[in-house]
């Protein structure tokens, strides 16, 4: 049975809550590896579902659920000395939050019944906000209750978006059940209007989970704020779930025949997402904010490719990977510069090469990959969306994508400079440990490996979940 | 024969303008509480045909609990917590929401006859009756303070958005255990925002969310 996969980190999670606080770790370590193990399996296809009235392994979930499985065994290393090291106060609910986040994302990687996504996006929201505010600070009260309000509003109209395709599916006299598998195949039949508007509603429902401007409001504050495992894992595999949301919608748009409304719909948030994440890069005073308005424009990256479709959506795919990859590493970089520095300004750090300078190596390359440089992939993804997109003909859109590169990689290029090599300054706080810089180097080295080589398999499903919107070649 | 499903709807519409002008967070909460109830029985009686069968008539219980109980009691705790009696100073006045509110209503006949849905019996009035809860509810959440009207906000908004559905779709696509996660989802989000809403009052020492100003760029 697939739901082993989210029911296995749901009891593990009580059952640390249960356990005494010192083997709550040791609990987040080996929910990690057998999550992994149970995803291995499933993309072995040795599972079947349970309920495939709810579930399915579709290739795009299949795709999420793998990456956030392996960023979260690397997440789960670095929590293992980062709840010791900074004494946490509730390291309990840290570690059972955690386990029913990886849960939670799992559910929605496999969900096939609309709604079932919906409700697995949502308890999303509400299983990490606990881990925004662990520290229990003034500024992490005001970002979790933003966090939660907008996100459980933004979703509450994404509620509605389904309601609508279920409406469409009235109008157009279909009995059959409500899952995304048995509507790709009726969806000409469904109403037009309707499922454009539901369409509508489920971008920005969705899109506000994702990142996408200008429903972004809470991200920056969410991930700032978060303790940095909390903000590697959301920024790395939260934002995935919501676009797999997205994309499930786009895809049966496009069975439905509507694929030119729903692309423009997509690369218009794009655009917007890529302009709003690099205009607050430019000046940005507090790195781990410049990270999530970089995640910002990244996702926008995303929607932009998968809008365009062709070339540029596989890349779009490829894109998603390496950015969960590298955002989590330098996620993790930022929690050991934090941890050692013991401020957010980036203006107040400096010379990391000389204090810290195993994080200095993980974090300097973490910046070369999310400037697009080689060797690591976003370079190969976002050259793809390029050519996709002037394959495309969208001359004017690649202008705005490429000065939105330009911009987000001169607004980080300075902060990283100047905290990389600037004036030292001394690092009074916690020293660098071989598990918290290891999971970060684990997972640059993971991007780095794909871009050369990547699995057979891994290609194979990357084809199979852009197969229905005309594949590569579309 | 008085028809029961529009004296329910309009009950609801009553409801949504008078938490528009209510001053007492206590009144809102127990307005809440009527709300969920009516919003609740309201698919029993528009497909009134028929019978619900016994797993049905269980998640009706079941949703009549949390949202005419649970929920208002978890409410009713955080007020008496935050002791926070009234909303003073609203965004948007008081005779200025009830009017919105009106103007909402009308805007929703508005567009729920322009768009001409062939809807059973009875459903369109339903729609209108959503709509407006699903506005008010925005309204709500945008023109009051208080963190604790904002989750009476979201809370009518989830309460129109859950109407919409009822009005529009047909039964036959209702699985109760999917349904059941979307109200237990609505329960845990409410509880989750309590515990926040406590702490940001013993952080502040008010639940204004004008405090929550810090975080910007």
């Amino acid at each position: 049975m697939i739901e082993s996969v989210f029911l296995f980190p749901f009891v593990m999670g009580l059952v640390s809550l249960a356990a005494p606080a010192k083997s709550s770790r040791f609990v987040l370590a080996g929910t990690a590896a057998g999550h992994l193990l149970l995803t291995l399996m499933i993309w072995h296809a040795s599972l079947s579902p349970l309920y495939p009235a709810f579930f399915t392994a579709a290739p795009e979930g299949l795709l999420i659920l793998l990456v956030t499985s392996i960023i979260f065994v690397a997440i789960s290393c670095y929590a293992f000395s980062y709840v010791i090291e900074t004494k946490m106060a509730h390291a309990r609910v840290f570690s059972c939050c955690m386990m029913l986040f990886l849960g939670t994302m799992s559910m929605v990687a496999l969900s096939d019944h609309p709604i079932v996504l919906w409700i697995a996006i949502e308890a999303t929201t509400l299983v990490s906000a606990p881990l925004i505010f662990i520290h229990r600070s003034k500024q992490a009260l005001e970002a979790t209750w933003k966090y939660v309000l907008i996100c459980s509003v933004g979703i509450a109209l994404a509620l509605l978006g389904i309601f609508f395709i279920t409406l469409a599916m009235d109008l157009g006299n279909i009995a059959g059940p409500l899952t995304f598998t048995s509507l790709n195949t009726v969806a000409t039949r469904l109403d037009p209007v309707w499922l454009k508007a539901g369409f509508v509603f489920i971008v920005i429902g969705f899109g506000t989970k994702m990142g996408l401007a200008p429903m972004h409001t809470w991200l920056p504050d969410a991930h700032s704020e978060a303790p940095s495992p909390a903000s590697a894992l959301l920024s790395g595999a939260l934002l995935n779930c919501a676009f797999l949301g997205i994309y499930k919608t786009h895809v049966l748009m496009n069975s439905a025949g509507l694929g030119d409304f729903s692309g423009s719909v997509l690369v218009g948030f794009g655009l917007c997402s890529m302009l709003v994440g690099a205009v607050f890069i430019v000046g940005q005073p507090d790195y781990k904010r410049m990270l999530a308005y970089s995640s910002i424009e990244n996702m926008g990256i995303i929607s932009f490719g998968v809008g365009i479709g062709g070339l540029a959506l596989y890349g779009a795919f490829i894109h998603l990977i390496h950015h969960s990859l590298l955002k989590s590493s330098l996620f993790l970089s930022a929690g050991n510069i934090l941890l050692g520095f013991g401020t957010k300004q980036a203006g107040r750090i400096g010379g990391i090469i000389h204090s810290l300078p195993r994080t200095f190596v993980s974090f300097f390359a973490g910046f070369v990959g999310l400037c697009g440089l080689p060797p690591f992939g976003m370079f190969v993804s976002e050259i793809m969306v390029v050519i996709g997109a002037i394959r495309g003909h969208w001359y004017v859109s690649v202008v705005l994508f490429v000065f939105a590169l330009i911009l987000a990689v001169a607004g980080c290029g300075r902060v990283f400079m100047a905290m990389s090599f600037g004036e030292a300054t001394t690092a009074a706080g916690l020293g660098e440990k071989p598990l918290r810089f290891i999971p970060a180097y684990a997972l640059l080295l993971t991007s780095l490996v794909l871009c050369f080589w990547m699995p057979e398999t891994v290609y194979v499903t990357i084809i199979d979940s852009i197969k229905m919107i005309g594949g590569i070649h579309g | 024969m008085i028809n029961f499903a529009d004296f329910i709807l309009v009950l609801i519409l009553l409801s949504v303008l008078l938490s528009l002008g209510s001053t007492r967070l206590m009144a809102l909460v127990k307005i809440m509480a009527l709300q969920g109830v009516m919003v609740s029985v309201t698919p029993l009686f528009l497909n009134s045909h028929e019978i619900p069968d016994g797993g049905a008539a269980l998640f009706y219980l079941v949703m009549i609990f949390i949202k005419g109980a649970l929920i208002p009691v978890l409410l009713y705790w955080a007020v008496k917590r935050v002791s926070i009696k009234r909303e003073i100073e609203p965004i948007v006045g008081y005779h200025a929401s009830i009017v919105t509110g009106l103007a909402v209503l009308l805007g929703s006949v508005f567009i729920v006859n322009s768009l001409h849905l062939s809807l059973p019996e009875g459903r369109s009035f339903a729609l209108i009756t959503a709509n407006s809860t699903l506005a008010a509810g925005f309204f709500l959440m945008m023109a009051r303070r208080k963190a604790i009207t904002q989750v009476i906000g979201y809370l009518m908004l989830e309460n129109g958005i859950y109407l919409i559905g009822t009005a529009l779709t047909k039964r036959s696509h209702t699985i109760y255990i999917v349904e059941f996660g979307v109200l237990l989802d609505l329960l845990v989000g409410v509880m989750i925002m309590g515990i926040i809403l406590n702490n940001i009052n013993t952080a502040f020492d008010d639940i204004d969310t004008t405090l929550l100003g810090q975080l910007k760029d």
